[in-house]
């Protein structure tokens, strides 16, 4: 049964039939637990169980004979909070105080502070920036830098800072030109739709198949990324695991038909008049030396060619505008059921309807001159009887506390996917999220706040829970987990003294080997910045570039920012060894951290000490050190921090 | 109780390898336990344990170099003749002229295949070499067409075929990355390293772009002023330090520390690998190492035989690299561009082949030759030739391919395939077939499908492996 009360809402907003819909979906397909309504539950009674959380994880764990492990030291559990909730380590001080602190209310203000922290808002910014494959250059050849897509990232981490409801969030972002075309927040919002990877090519611009692959990302990025079904298996026939038709691909497509990129120049009109006579001055400069190229040979060419390449690296910077987009019904492309996916190939005229799983049968498309289409599809998306998308929050929020999400599969709820270790859980979760007003920090509370989160990474029940449940999906323990590569890149900086925490504007390209450089297509593209107390910012606000990606952030598993990212991999291969061993950065940062070592602690044992509270958040046990003293006996204490920044203590959190 | 003793022995194991190599099979020992690039039996028996691809980066022209078409001589300077049908080109359009070749074909070998003098000494290797003339493609651009070659896609996002065989194999070599990437050193190609990466696939899988230099791999040197000993004895503090903390024994930790051997093995014996001079004077003199215009290509080749020899899986060999008149892309002038190419590369490729052949690696090494597409059988403005996919030229040897034959055919201008067309996924099929794989079985489960290289179903094109 789907949910009659959502019908109705979307009935009313669907008007004008324009085609009859004849498909039909099955109560079987319907029952998929994705698409039923979400269930109003209440946590089960488990004495001892205040927090909501820890009711539904006791109770289940009790079921397999298994119990929460004990609580974790304080110096552990900030730690593991502060990089959950601020991706940074927490300071010496910031330690010292929580341990001292006898207040029984001590670890909810330090919860509060963090929820409160700007630095939340970069973390939490990133875990978006991967979902919706946030990148500031178009991708393929020419890799064109988008120089002001770094205006949706400030807005994606100022939105989350400020718990920006999710519903307007989304609503800014797939309609703000729609909804508040005056609003910059909103237009800045909607450049979500532009964030996909863009061919463009010389000569024959393909143009009917580019703008295909523009609709097919944006289409792919609304199932997957937002309601966590793979509609991007239904392109090219009906999706062959869940109840999906090519039809309902195309017919969520249809909702972008008219979308095109608007870049929106805010200077005013007369800074655009002095720009655009410094442009046509340039473009005339290109033209004369193009002009006396023809007929040049050997040297006389070549140097030529030096001239012109230098006239084109040197045009104008173009002024700062949003990057946005905006309807153009006399543009529309008709969006039509294409045979295999080909754009050759055209089917059926589509027009726009939501999902048909979720609708009655035969609920009719909107008309195709239905103004501001995408916010209806907005309104259906975030509709609270829409049984997806608060699942799919509540189950990413999960995903990146504990590093696997209730369904381990975050893009993708269908059959093909995971079913979710704790249902009612979820549900409770996401009626939360809808309950507070679509509004993040009090589910990130309540779930930090649990002691199923404040639990142990090791466990008195070891071999019962590998027995049990091996990949501890039940939560017997808290999951050892690695710092991803953003968090490693930042905590390097921190602990080595170097980070600088200035937020927002335009995106930092740091130093990298020539021989990468010259990887790419256009070299002259990656123009570090030269301001080099930048280069120490934090990862969050370094260049996302599609054809070149840092090593150190490639070999720690960062996204490659072509197609959605619901889940990074913490994989463990030699590479890593070499990066954090012998690479720049690290021995950069090694360097850094040594001179700290050195300024802030007097003897060696004061400088062990200090390592291990800066890079790991506690003292060393004895047997460290002991081993610390040794080396430092005979070794400089910049291979000391080396060593102290490849450590299992450092790298880990749990 | 495993973990402990493992990580015991690891480290007598570190000792051993800073003393010389005697525990080189205790190591790969180790490395099966933890490593997920271990060896992995292949779904059937194998033809091929490795594979060396000669990427002709921008689309060398088959009209020029295996693909007689003595009716385009013929037709020079006339509009393509309607029954051959439409083509749509990047550049040139319905007004172009048909190009005849300045160059000229012989039979070679005993299976009197013919190929231009472009290619003498390729040449020379025919009755190793399976031609297909009837290769084609679904784009007409660089970089949607290179995504197409190298994952199978034509857009960016999707794991290098590389990637994938290592994801099926698995590494034979414990000190080498099992996946290398030897680019020009001239420059990038349009589709960037988004067409040579492990797409979805873990980071594992991703290739080791080798850089020209001394110093190909990355951050296999210590840094300056650092020398050996001292990181010694820093590898071994991270290795205490590890073993005094918490979750000492849990496998993730063993996982890591092994990850630091493998890497500490890189460090010792890639560098041996890249050091070409271990080679005899003859060998590097076939490959034309030391002369111009050979050096470059025929070092990159010989590297790639000392690689696959070490158990490298997977090669990528690159020729052309930069703007598109310094790959094989002939806008201009088809002549100047070929002979410079094809003299580039000529020699080095016929070394390699008959190099694998004397070391009886040919058997058990499949060398695939070509690029994203071919070129039009029109002229652009009156001497080049624009990108065309339709139907063009590669060529497979070793690995239990047939040599000495020719599969499929081109129209009489070489337009379009008309015999036994090979679209890119029967290529991939029938790569992934020689080295043992299945293209169902090898598939990766990526948001909600079961992604594999060839997408939708590509066949084994029979022919090729006899």
């Amino acid at each position: 049964m789907y949910s009659r009360t959502f019908a109705l809402v979307v009935g009313v907003a669907l008007v004008a039939a324009a085609a009859t819909v004849t498909e039909r979906y099955t109560e079987a397909e319907r029952r998929h637990w994705a698409f039923q309504p979400r269930k109003g539950v209440a946590p089960p009674k488990v004495v001892g169980a205040t927090n909501p959380v820890d009711a539904f994880v006791i109770a289940r764990l009790a079921k397999d004979g298994l119990r929460l492990s004990a609580s974790s030291s304080r110096e552990t559990l900030i730690r593991r909070v502060s990089f959950d909730l601020t991706g940074l380590p927490p300071t010496p001080a910031e330690i010292d105080a929580f341990v001292r602190d006898r207040s029984p209310k001590a670890y909810e203000n330090l919860v509060d502070r963090l929820l409160a922290s700007p630095h939340y808002g970069e973390r939490w910014g990133q875990h978006w920036l991967d979902v919706v494959r946030f990148a500031e250059t178009d991708g393929f050849e020419y890799d064109t830098h988008r120089t002001d897509a770094w205006r949706y990232r400030d807005y994606v981490i100022r939105s989350i800072e400020a718990d920006k409801p999710y519903d307007r969030f989304l609503m800014e972002q797939l309609a703000g030109d729609e909804i508040a075309p005056g609003e910059s927040e909103a237009l800045v919002a909607s450049g979500l739709q532009r964030l996909g990877p863009l061919r463009k090519n010389a000569g024959n611009q393909e143009v009917a198949s580019s703008r295909n692959e523009v609709l097919t990302e944006m289409t792919n990025l609304v199932g997957s990324g937002l309601l966590g079904v793979t509609l991007g298996c239904a392109r090219c026939h009906d999706h062959k695991f869940d109840p999906i038709r090519q039809k309902d691909y195309y017919r969520v497509q249809a909702y972008f038909a008219a979308v095109f990129e608007k870049d929106i120049v805010t200077a005013p009109p007369e800074e655009q008049t002095a720009w655009k006579a410094r442009k046509d001055a340039h473009d005339g400069d290109v033209k004369k030396i193009r002009a006396q190229m023809r007929g040049l040979k050997g040297a006389e060419r070549e140097r030529m060619a030096r001239k012109l390449k230098d006239a084109e690296e040197n045009a104008p910077e173009p002024l700062p505008a949003i990057f946005s987009v905006t309807n153009d019904a006399a543009k529309m492309t008709p969006v039509h059921v294409l045979a295999r996916g080909d754009y050759g190939n055209k089917g059926e005229r589509m027009l726009p309807r939501p999902l048909g799983v979720l609708l009655p049968d035969g609920a009719p498309e909107l008309a195709a001159d239905t103004p501001n289409p995408r916010t209806q599809l907005a309104k259906w998306i975030v509709d609270p009887a829409n049984p997806l998308p608060a699942r799919v929050l509540a189950n990413r929020i999960w995903h990146y506390h504990f590093g696997r999400g209730i369904v381990a599969t975050p893009n993708d709820f269908g059959r093909m996917g995971t079913r979710p270790t704790h249902p009612e859980l979820l549900d409770y979760l996401a009626n939360e999220l809808v309950k507070g007003g679509w509004r993040m920090k009090p589910l990130h509370k309540m779930i930090v706040m649990s002691r199923t989160y404040q639990q142990a990474s090791a466990s008195v029940q070891e071999a019962v829970g590998h027995e049990k449940d091996p990949d501890n999906t039940l939560l017997w323990k808290f999951p050892l987990r690695r710092l991803d590569a953003e968090q490693l890149r930042d905590a390097m900086l921190a602990v080595a003294g170097r980070l600088n925490a200035q937020a927002g504007g335009p995106s930092v390209i740091v130093p990298v080997d020539a021989e990468l450089t010259n990887l790419l297509y256009k070299p002259s593209q990656w123009a570090v910045t030269k301001d080099v107390k930048e280069h120490d910012r934090r990862s969050v606000y370094l260049i996302h570039k599609r054809n070149l990606r840092l090593p150190m952030m490639e070999v720690f598993d960062a996204p490659d920012m072509q197609i959605s990212c619901a889940r990074r991999d913490a994989s463990t291969h030699a590479p890593q060894a070499l990066e954090l061993l012998n690479g720049d950065f690290a021995n950069d940062m090694a360097r850094s951290l040594a001179a700290r070592l050195d300024q802030e602690a007097k003897s060696p044992a004061e400088q062990v000490d200090l390592a291990f509270r800066l890079a790991a958040g506690r003292l060393p046990n004895a047997k460290e050190k002991a081993a610390g003293l040794r080396f430092l006996k005979g070794h400089p204490l910049r291979e000391f921090s080396l060593a102290m920044l490849n450590l299992n203590a450092f790298l880990y959190v749990n | 109780m495993e973990h402990i003793r493992l990580t015991r022995n690891r480290r007598e194991f570190l000792t051993d390898a800073f003393g010389g190599f005697g525990a080189l099979a205790f190591a790969s020992m180790l490395a099966g336990e933890t490593n997920p690039l271990a060896p992995k039996a292949p779904h059937m028996a194998a033809k091929a344990k490795n594979v060396i691809f000669l990427f002709m980066a921008g689309g060398p022209s088959h009209v020029e170099t295996f693909d007689p078409k003595p009716l385009l001589n013929q037709l020079h300077g006339q509009k393509r003749p309607k029954e051959f049908g439409e083509a749509k080109y990047q550049f040139v359009g319905a007004e172009a002229k048909l190009l005849g070749t300045k160059r000229t074909f012989h039979k070679y070998g005993k299976s009197g295949i013919e190929v231009s003098d472009l290619l003498p000494r390729t040449a020379q290797c025919v009755d190793d070499i399976a031609v297909v003339r009837s290769c084609h493609g679904d784009m007409v651009v660089h970089s949607a067409a290179q995504y197409q070659l190298m994952t199978g896609r034509i857009i960016p996002g999707f794991p290098n075929m590389g990637s994938w065989v290592v994801y099926g194999l698995g590494s034979e070599s414990d000190s080498l990355p099992a996946y290398v990437v030897i680019p020009d050193p001239k420059g990038a190609l349009e589709a960037g390293q988004p067409m040579y990466t492990n797409g979805f696939l873990p980071a594992i899988y991703q290739p080791a772009m080798l850089r020209p230099g001394n110093k190909p791999i990355l951050n296999l040197d210590l840094p300056k002023g650092v020398v050996t000993g001292e990181r010694k004895a820093t590898v071994e503090l991270i290795r205490e330090l590890n073993q005094a903390g918490p979750h000492a024994e849990s496998e993730e930790f063993a996982a890591r520390m092994n990850a630091y051997d493998l890497a500490f093995k890189m460090q010792t014996e890639a560098p041996e690998v890249f050091d070409i001079g271990k080679e005899t004077e003859a060998t590097r003199e076939m490959y034309g190492v030391g002369k111009q215009p050979t050096d470059d290509y025929g070092r990159r080749c010989l590297l790639a035989r000392r690689m696959v020899e070490k158990g490298v899986r997977f090669v990528c060999v690159v020729s052309g690299g930069g703007p598109g008149n310094m790959q094989w892309d002939a806008h201009e002038d088809i002549e100047e561009n070929h002979l410079r190419m094809a003299a580039q590369t000529d020699q080095p490729v016929a070394a390699l082949l008959k190099d694998l052949k004397q070391r009886g690696m040919l058997d058990s090494t499949l060398v695939v030759w070509g690029g994203e597409f071919g070129r039009s059988p029109e002229a652009q403005g009156g001497k080049g030739r624009d990108h065309h996919n339709l139907g063009f030229t590669m060529w497979m040897a070793g690995g239990g391919v047939k040599g000495g034959q020719v599969v499929g055919a081109t129209d009489p201008i070489g337009l379009r395939a008309v015999e036994d067309p090979v679209h890119f996924r029967d290529l991939h099929t029938t790569i992934l077939h020689q080295m043992g794989l299945n293209q169902h079985a090898l598939s990766y489960l990526h948001q909600g499908r079961r992604e594999r290289l060839t997408e939708v179903e590509g066949r084994v094109v029979k022919q090729l492996v006899g």
